[in-house]
């Protein structure tokens, strides 16, 4: 439906209304011209013609001013008949005029006939020409038009013939008019273009500011406000909202950091208080809960901070970064394998990384039972894997595993607990880095499910 | 553990009685002599009467927070500082290190891995040695290790994660290049809060910190294996001043 030459932009649309709605006006302001340009010609040739009929020329005159030429003075012919031949073309909207010029003047007029036809057909003409010298030798002279007026004044009385050069009609638009479109089109499109420039180009500022705002929080001080007062208005307006969003943003931040002050001090003391638990297995086990609801804590506060992190993004090398969690839970003694990786650096945000590969790694040991963790790259992104030999995700959950608070079949029975938040985290530090997260299950041979693979994937930048 | 005669004095600011208390108890339990401030302030009167010789310190306080303090102890006392801390951010735990605290655990922490940090942190205190040299950026075939912020960079400047225990293992091997260090001298310079790492867990260490440097782990070229037990770092070492500190 969109045509492809509609242009996208505002000052694209603009500029391209006003150059089409110039266009037409021009068009309609020149037709009027030519048509009143023609009609006064015509006037004027029916004029003339008219004074040839009425004022018969003198040879021995003074010359009149504009029939000097000789092709001008074709004699006028008297004839009692006028008969109009094969050839002639007659034009009934000049007799109309004609007849009323005479009317006007206050000569008699019984009837007029107005014709043209090639001077090659008319006798009297070629003969009244080639008594000059001038035209005997002339090549061209037959290809002229010629326009025949006859005046009859009195019924059944003779015929007066007067004979005059048409000029043929010539269709190319005249040059002032052609100029003077041209000199409006670059005062009136290049004036807009510069003026919708002044309102187009803070409005390009305020939507890349826009865009930045939405990716991460990082602004350089409020956008300055520029351009006529509406584009102002709407610059003032967003600098409103970025502070308040920004203050909202920071009110957060510095609620979420009390509640993590205030929630881990408590668990700390507590961590403190079991170490006077004489039965070891029962203090471990106390221990165990506490770093659970230290870690869901954790989830908790960085999924909430996702979107603006603290730590700025750096080079990092992926197969230590992959490793090293890998080794974290070796020394947990589980059932982790660090599979193929290479040596990839990639600007990431580490800690956060980390922390999305952490709770793969966790969830694939807690769903599976195992974790095979390897790194792989190909033109434009690298993927981290993790894979388990676990019973999968029922197809048709996926989505909804990658939603807070969802945890998988298995878990709901106690022993295995967790918020379930890991997963979510998961996605959304993907999604901050730019990438994704899959999750998919991976089939045996036999159809049977032979575990889940889940994925970061990254785009190399 | 340890039986020291005389006990080690500890000064612990927390304004949370709820934790300072147990935990005041729990560390004389372990053998230390624990005075106790609850704000900033009380912690400055306390320095002057006692002369504690290792504080612990909680960053998040009302009124001068733990951050400040420790600056001051760190100027002007050179006092070890361990900080407590609520957030496991990687920026606190840097900016804790930064200003001169000797270390940091993240609440809520196991009481036993305090206490080997503890005896971390005054054995190397201790040793003694200039900060100024400590603070120099080890470098080696253009890999950089930076002591403060426990930060290596490959040679194209990537950062490339290593746990505590490989960056200690990779420093101990950064002090002593070229010469052979067999596996009691490196449990020896490595001891720190893995007291409890025993010979394999050096290979482990080793071969670990191996995957995370070498182009490939089984062809060593920086770490390599000397017969009859022990490691070499085969390349030269420099300390270079670190940059914008």
């Amino acid at each position: 439906m969109r045509l492809s030459l509609w242009p996208r932009s505002l000052l694209g649309q603009m500029l391209l209304s006003v150059a089409v709605a110039l266009l037409v006006a021009q068009g309609i302001s020149g037709f009027l011209l030519w048509r009143s340009q023609e009609q006064r010609r015509e006037e004027l040739l029916m004029n003339a013609a008219a004074f040839r009929l009425v004022a018969p020329l003198d040879d021995d005159g003074p010359p009149r001013r504009g029939l000097r030429r000789g092709f001008y003075r074709i004699e006028l012919e008297r004839t009692p008949d006028f008969e109009i031949t094969a050839s002639d073309e007659r034009h009934r909207s000049r007799e109309e005029r004609l007849r009323a010029i005479l009317t006007r003047e206050g000569f008699a007029v019984s009837d007029v006939r107005v014709v043209t036809h090639p001077i090659r057909e008319d006798p009297h003409a070629l003969n009244s020409l080639r008594e000059r010298p001038r035209f005997r030798s002339s090549p061209e002279l037959p290809t002229r038009e010629l326009l025949l007026a006859a005046w009859q004044a009195e019924p059944d009385g003779d015929w007066m013939v007067a004979r005059l050069p048409v000029r043929e009609r010539e269709p190319r638009a005249p040059s002032g008019f052609v100029l003077q479109t041209i000199v409006l089109y670059i005062v009136l499109v290049g004036g807009l273009a510069l003026l919708l420039r002044r309102i187009t180009r803070p409005l390009a500022a305020l939507t890349a500011r826009m865009e930045r705002f939405a990716l991460s929080r990082e602004t350089n001080g409020p956008l300055e406000p520029a351009g006529p007062d509406d584009t102002r208005r709407l610059i003032e307006a967003h600098n409103a909202m970025e502070a308040r969003v920004g203050a909202l943003l920071d009110e957060k931040d510095v609620m979420l950091g009390a509640i993590g002050h205030d929630l881990k001090t408590p668990l700390a003391a507590l961590r403190v208080r079991i170490e006077s638990v004489e039965d070891e297995t029962e203090r471990e086990r106390m221990a165990a809960t506490i770093e659970d609801i230290a870690r869901t804590l954790d989830d908790i506060l960085s999924l909430a901070r996702v979107g603006r992190p603290s730590d700025s993004p750096e080079n990092t090398e992926l197969a230590a970064l992959t490793a090293s969690v890998v080794e974290e839970f070796e020394d947990l003694q589980e059932n982790v394998e660090l599979g193929e990786t290479r040596r990839i650096a990639l600007t990431v945000r580490t800690t956060w990384l980390r922390r999305a590969l952490r709770n793969l790694v966790a969830n694939a040991l807690r769903y599976g039972g195992n974790a095979r963790v390897s790194l792989l790259q190909d033109k434009q992104q690298v993927t981290i894997r993790v894979e388990d030999d676990g019973p999968g995700i029922p197809e048709g959950e996926i989505e909804a595993m990658l939603e807070p608070f969802r945890r998988g079949e298995a878990s709901r029975s106690r022993e295995t607990g967790g918020a379930g938040l890991g997963l979510t985290l998961a996605r959304a530090i993907a999604k901050q880095h730019g990438g994704s997260l899959h999750l998919e299950n991976r089939y045996a041979a036999d159809g049977s499910v032979a575990g889940l693979t889940a994925e970061i994937r990254l785009p190399i930048d | 553990m340890n039986d020291e005669p005389a006990p080690t004095r500890l000064l612990l600011v927390d304004d949370e009685a709820s934790l300072r208390e147990p935990l005041a108890e729990y560390l004389t339990r372990q053998g230390f002599a624990v005075s106790q401030a609850e704000t900033a302030a009380a912690a400055r009167s306390l320095l002057l009467q006692e002369s504690p010789e290792l504080v612990l310190l909680d960053i998040m306080m009302p009124g001068e927070d733990g951050l400040s303090l420790c600056r001051h102890l760190t100027e002007t006392k050179d006092l070890p500082v361990i900080l407590l801390t609520a957030r496991g951010e990687a920026t606190d735990r840097i900016v804790g290190l930064e200003i001169g605290a000797d270390d940091y655990v993240v609440k809520p922490f196991e009481p036993r891995e305090l206490v080997a940090r503890i005896k971390s942190v005054l054995r190397r205190a201790s040793r003694g040695g200039p900060p100024a040299e400590e603070d120099a950026l080890y470098e080696f075939e253009g890999w950089r290790l930076d002591p403060v912020k426990r930060r290596l960079t490959d040679p194209k400047g990537a950062l490339v994660s290593i746990s505590s225990a490989e960056f200690r293992l990779l420093a101990a091997f950064l002090s002593n290049p070229r010469k052979v260090l067999d596996r009691d001298r490196l449990l020896d310079l490595v001891q720190g809060r893995e007291a409890h790492m025993f010979d394999r867990a050096v290979d482990n260490q080793v071969s670990r910190l191996r995957r995370k440097l070498e182009e490939d782990s089984r062809e060593p070229r920086l770490i390599q294996t000397v017969r009859g037990g022990g490691y070499v770092l085969a390349a030269d070492v420099r300390r270079i001043a670190p940059e914008g500190r």
